[in-house]
């Protein structure tokens, strides 16, 4: 992450009341050590930070990417073995046994990353259970690697300007290691890459079409998740100066996922609130030890049905009706679309998709040229959106070819096509809907690189274009249904695309809003925006559309002008019908 | 009266999907619900079954009001539902399909529901022949057949059948429209029929009614409904009128 | 003791053990099928089956069969119990929610052992005291047996329940097309009801009949409940014939695993098998489609 100051976003992340918060986080790290000196509770506090960066590391994975893992122990146990063994058996040090450590938690990633590219979902859950219990067996029968059940003691501690052999020593440097993982966590949050693993989580098919490399970022996610749970446990290791099997066990990641849950997986903070509430509850109840365990099943349960946003949610939500309303930054520039230097900008030739024996396409043909709005229209079911599902790479047509500005795509995954400029909208809404508007538009500006500044820049001219300033900042799903379908055009706009594809915009829509629907999509066509549409709002068709190509039953009927093509008898026949039952008694 | 529908509006979360309708289906008619892709005809039968909840107005079969009756009970009432694209239950036979549409009457017995199911089978001969097939194996055709003879077994007072020609060739479309015709005289069954395919669903029919964007804007006995122009102004934009002159 | 006789020793405990896989695989498999939730405390409903069992049998003393009924009926009042407060409130959720749930009902029940059972294993009694017999080199212990048939006979009741009976049959259609089964009127909330009971019945019985083998501890159930996953999806998700091979093929491969590979990797190698079918054949043996939509 470059550190500019002059970078919007971190000037809008380190404004005056975030930097009172650092600075009293700040002193409660330097001056808790100083002024606890119970030997019982700076035990504890060690553990509760251990845990903390540990749980981070899912905040990153389950709360912003939205994968669940079930290892997060096999990653603590790494940190802490590499650390246990580097600082015993081999002269290596602490700082040595850490990095080896984050090396191999990072390897370890990789692999569960990769894994998500093959599953997903409960099936990427399982993947990590079953790499959680092969490890824990490993970890207690490798018995000439890691001395088995007895475990490993006479475990060393870091040297940082003086060697932090004593218990509060050590506790300072755990909270210091702990408040850099949770600034670090709460910047990516709305950083590039935070943001695109936000969009993954929300909805990953449209994140892929709009650019994003999922498969990238959920590996990213599963790299830091694991460098976290490393560093977690170096520190673990070290606090105690023993380990042993035991404490990395599947039970121990079910504990690290109750950590985030309790406290809330979208933030950093709530990490740190549930690592610490699981750590020191057990001991505040410690003489009904027994029936806390009860309490805390209870907990999560109840906290899963009533809090899905966790207790930092609350908070955060309290908080929010305190603050005054954020004010979108300035509108710097004008909206821009892409430039398109060929003529034909899409090509579509003898393209079939077949599933199994139903030929959803079957050798369709057709162009699109510059400034055009196209329509592709045809009855329920004769292939329009599986066309533009062709288009935009989400499948890999069965044969033909699809050619974009000159250049062949055909079988290219969604993301890359999306960088080319050719973007689209979803039939059924697609947005990121938990993420602001704001937001939502910033991952689309993405698309089209540039700096932070250069991306907000767009995004701002988009959301203004559309109309949607005053509610920029609320969340999507709690717009009305046409404010929906505007985010997800502004979220296409501000990438300047230089071709977009509408899949029945106007689907849902009451007169008036596809009245203004249709005055928009004048504006961006005056712009120079060349547009695919399908629609069945004919009247908006008649509005809008220069071209057309008419589809039933996965093969073309009609093409050329719109009047022309609607007046066809083929083509009226396909959507009036044909009269062929007898009318003898009707 | 058999249905009457006052005012309904319904969504599906945030969106509006039909605004103030209102129709009426007298006993033994077929009446047709016409309109394009989107323009709210699955989301009035649906209202009707009791698979969404209107947001207001009222819907009353037989003089009592069902517009929060649950789906299942609404069945017991007497109307069958044979919803969109089909659903056959894929992993069940034909037979056994059959034999589920029956499951909402009482009483019925063992050698009833096997002449009820032998009589479908004699309506629609390939399922006769097919009877042991799973739902899975049949062709869109067949399913399309089963759907409605499943949702005949029922022996409802009402049936509504939802797009039966979707995605059909048109020699099957003729004959599934035809077998409707049939029962609708043989057992004096109701029918309310939605239909893309206009001319067709207006040739069999006896009333229509015209939706756009969620509204009822026109109706009239299917002859009135079949020569005016403006029916094909909800399907092309009125294109079509240039070439009929 | 011969080679031939050690192969047949392990082959017969790991299609025993097998059979209790697959048991629980079949629950979660029903309940996967009709509501796509996969219950991750169907191992922790195993252990409390055992408790009932220890209860109702050791502790009141009542005769094997009585015991055994009677768990069955408290442990299916508790399915209903577990479907109404734990599906049901977050059944329109993603599945996220709700097999974080599940697993957080999972560490419920297992506290909820240990406080009303504490830490110490208890013992069950077998259902023959005898012990067992040997016919050529290899010892059948009764228990075994009982295992065996009762699997045998569970999935034969399965099997003519679904197929032939009305209510197995609306069972199904619920499972396949709920909205479809409503419209032809069958009351798909009584039906998810009935599918949580009869799995955690299912799981119960699981429960009991290893409560001999095992000792019963409150921590039994969550190995347990993992191999049956593990079973369930190499099996293909939702499957019954693949629960029932998949429960008997990971029985095997750990008896087999443990006794000629490495004993202490007993329990590692469901696991790296179940690894390797998740990134080589996602769609288990009878290839049920394991990507996940969007």
């Amino acid at each position: 992450m470059k550190m500019n100051l002059n970078n919007p976003t971190l000037r809008e992340k380190f404004k005056p009341s975030a930097l009172i918060a650092i600075a009293i986080c700040l002193a409660v790290v330097v001056l808790f050590p100083i002024v606890v000196t119970s030997r019982y509770i700076v035990n504890l506090v060690i553990l509760a930070a251990a845990s903390g960066v540990a749980a981070l590391g899912l905040t990153v994975c389950l709360g912003y990417t939205g994968l669940l893992s079930m290892a997060q122990a096999v990653f603590y146990s790494i940190g802490s073995y590499a650390v246990a063994l580097c600082t015993t058996r081999m002269d290596i040090g602490w700082w040595g046994g850490m990095f080896l450590g984050l090396v191999l938690a990072a390897l370890m990633g990789l692999f569960l990353g990769f894994a998500s590219l093959k599953v997903s979902g409960r099936y990427l859950a399982m993947v990590t259970i079953c790499v959680q219990v092969v490890f824990a067996l490993v970890l207690m029968n490798w018995r000439e690697v890691t001395n088995g059940a007895d475990g490993i003691s006479g475990i060393g501690r870091p040297w940082l300007f003086t060697e932090l052999d004593d218990a509060q020593k050590f506790c300072w440097f755990s909270l210091a290691v702990l408040f850099i993982c949770v600034l670090i966590i709460w910047a990516l949050k709305t950083s590039k890459l935070g943001r695109s693993m936000r969009a993954v989580r929300e909805n990953e098919m449209a994140a892929e079409c709009l650019g994003v490399n999922t498969l990238r970022v959920k590996v990213i996610a599963f790299l830091i998740c694991g460098v976290l749970g490393s560093l977690g446990g170096s520190l673990y290791a070290s606090g105690f100066l023993y380990i042993s099997p035991d404490s990395f066990v599947y039970q121990n990641s079910v504990d690290f996922l109750s950590m985030v849950l309790v406290g809330g997986t979208d933030s950093a903070f709530g990490a740190v609130i549930g690592a610490s509430i699981l750590t020191f509850l057990p001991e505040a109840l410690c003489d009904l030890e027994s029936l806390y365990l009860v309490i805390y099943g209870c907990i999560i349960i109840v906290v899963i049905i009533f809090m899905p946003d966790g207790l930092w949610g609350y908070v955060d939500r309290f908080m929010r009706r305190f603050s005054k309303k954020k004010m979108l930054p300035e509108v710097k520039q004008a909206l821009a679309v892409g430039e398109c230097d060929c003529d034909e900008v899409l090509h579509i030739e003898n393209i079939g998709m077949h599933f199994g024996g139903l030929k959803a396409l079957d050798g369709v043909d057709y162009a699109v040229h510059k400034g055009e709005i196209h329509a592709l229209i045809g009855p329920n079911g004769s292939g329009k959106t599986t066309c533009i599902n062709v288009i935009s790479g989400i499948y890999t047509p069965t044969f033909g070819k699809v050619t974009f500005l000159g250049e062949e795509i055909t079988g290219m995954k969604p993301h890359i096509i999306a960088r080319k400029g050719l973007t689209r909208t979803f039939q059924n809404l697609r947005l990121f809907s938990k993420l602001s508007v704001y937001e939502n538009v910033l991952v689309g500006s993405q698309r089209a690189g540039g700096s932070e500044e250069e991306i907000i820049d767009r995004a701002l001219a988009a959301i203004e274009f559309v109309g949607l300033k005053d509610v920029a900042y609320e969340q999507c799903r709690s717009l009305p249904y046409g404010h929906q379908k505007l985010v997800e055009l502004a979220r296409n706009l501000a990438g300047k695309p230089k071709l977009l594809l509408l899949d029945e915009p106007a689907a849902g829509l009451n007169e008036s809003e596809k009245e203004m629907l249709g005055d928009l999509l004048i504006r961006i066509h005056k712009m120079g925006l060349t547009m695919l549409l399908v629609e069945h709002d004919m009247s908006l068709i008649s509005k809008l559309a220069t071209k057309c190509t008419v589809l039933n039953f996965g093969e073309k009927i009609a093409d050329g002008d719109v009047d022309e093509a609607l007046t066809d008898p083929q083509v009226v026949e396909a959507y009036l019908g044909t009269k062929e039952v007898s009318e003898d008694d009707a | 009266m058999m249905l009457e529908m006052k005012g309904v509006s319904a969504s599906y979360d945030a969106v509006q999907a039909i605004r103030d309708v209102s129709l009426e289906v007298n006993e033994g008619e077929i009446v047709c619900l016409i309109g394009a892709n989107g323009a709210g005809k699955s989301t009035t039968l649906k209202v009707i079954s009791g698979l969404l909840r209107p947001n207001a107005g009222e819907v009353i079969f037989e003089g009592k009001q069902i517009q929060k009756t649950k789906p299942e009970e609404i069945v017991r009432l007497g109307i069958s539902h044979v919803p969109e694209g089909r659903r056959v239950l894929p992993g069940l036979t034909v037979r056994e399909n059959l034999e589920l549409g029956a499951s909402v009457r009482k009483g019925l017995s063992k050698a009833d529901l096997n002449k009820e199911i032998e009589h479908q089978y004699e309506l629609f001969p390939d399922l006769g022949r097919l009877r042991n097939a799973l739902g899975w194996t049949l062709s869109g055709g067949q399913q399309q057949m089963l759907g409605i003879a499943r949702g005949l077994m029922a022996r409802p007072k009402m049936l509504m059948m939802d797009e039966p020609s979707l995605g059909l060739a048109p020699i099957i479309v003729k004959q599934v429209l035809e077998t409707t015709k049939r029962i609708s005289k043989e057992f004096g069954t109701t029918v309310l029929l939605v239909e893309q395919n206009a001319s067709m669903a207006l040739s069999i029919s006896n009333r229509g009614y015209v939706m756009e964007t969620g509204r009822i804007t026109m109706s009239g006995t299917s002859k009135e409904l079949l020569s005016n122009p403006q029916v094909n102004e909800a399907y092309l934009g009125g294109r079509s009128r240039k070439l009929k002159g | 003791m011969s080679g031939l006789a050690i192969l047949g020793q392990n082959v017969f405990s790991g299609i025993a053990i097998g059979g209790v896989y697959a048991l629980l695989a079949l629950g979660i498999a029903l309940i996967y099928r009709s509501t796509n939730v996969t219950n991750f405390a169907q191992g922790d409903i195993t252990m409390l089956g055992a408790y009932a069992l220890y209860i109702l049998l050791e502790q009141l003393g009542l005769p094997y069969p009585i015991a055994f009924l009677l768990a069955i009926v408290v442990m299916g009042i508790f399915g209903w119990l577990f479907q109404r407060f734990v599906y049901y409130p977050l059944r329109n959720r993603s599945f996220l929610p709700v097999i974080i749930a599940t697993i957080g009902a999972g560490i419920l029940f297992q506290n909820v052992a240990l406080v009303v059972f504490g830490s110490i294993p208890r013992k069950v009694n077998p259902v023959f005291a005898s012990g067992g017999f040997t016919v050529g080199g290899v010892y059948f212990d009764l228990q075994y047996i009982v295992i065996l048939v009762v699997t045998a006979a569970l999935f034969v009741f399965q099997y003519l329940f679904f197929e032939h009976t009305s209510l197995g049959k609306k069972m199904q259609a619920t499972a396949q097309d709920k909205t479809m089964a409503q419209l032809l009127g069958i009351p798909v909330a009584l039906m998810i009801a009935f599918t949580f009971i009869y799995s955690t019945i299912l799981g119960a019985i699981g429960g009991m009949l290893v409560a001999p083998i095992y000792f019963v501890t409150n921590r039994m159930g969550s190995t347990l409940g993992l191999k049956a996953f593990a079973a369930c999806i190499c099996g293909g998700f939702g499957d019954v014939r693949g629960a029932l091979i998949g429960g008997i093929a990971i029985g095997l491969i750990e008896a087999l695993g443990a006794a000629y590979i490495a004993p202490v990797y007993k329990d590692a190698f469901p696991f790296l098998l179940l690894l390797v079918f998740l990134l080589v054949r996602p769609q288990g043996i009878f290839g049920e489609k394991v990507s996940e939509k969007a």
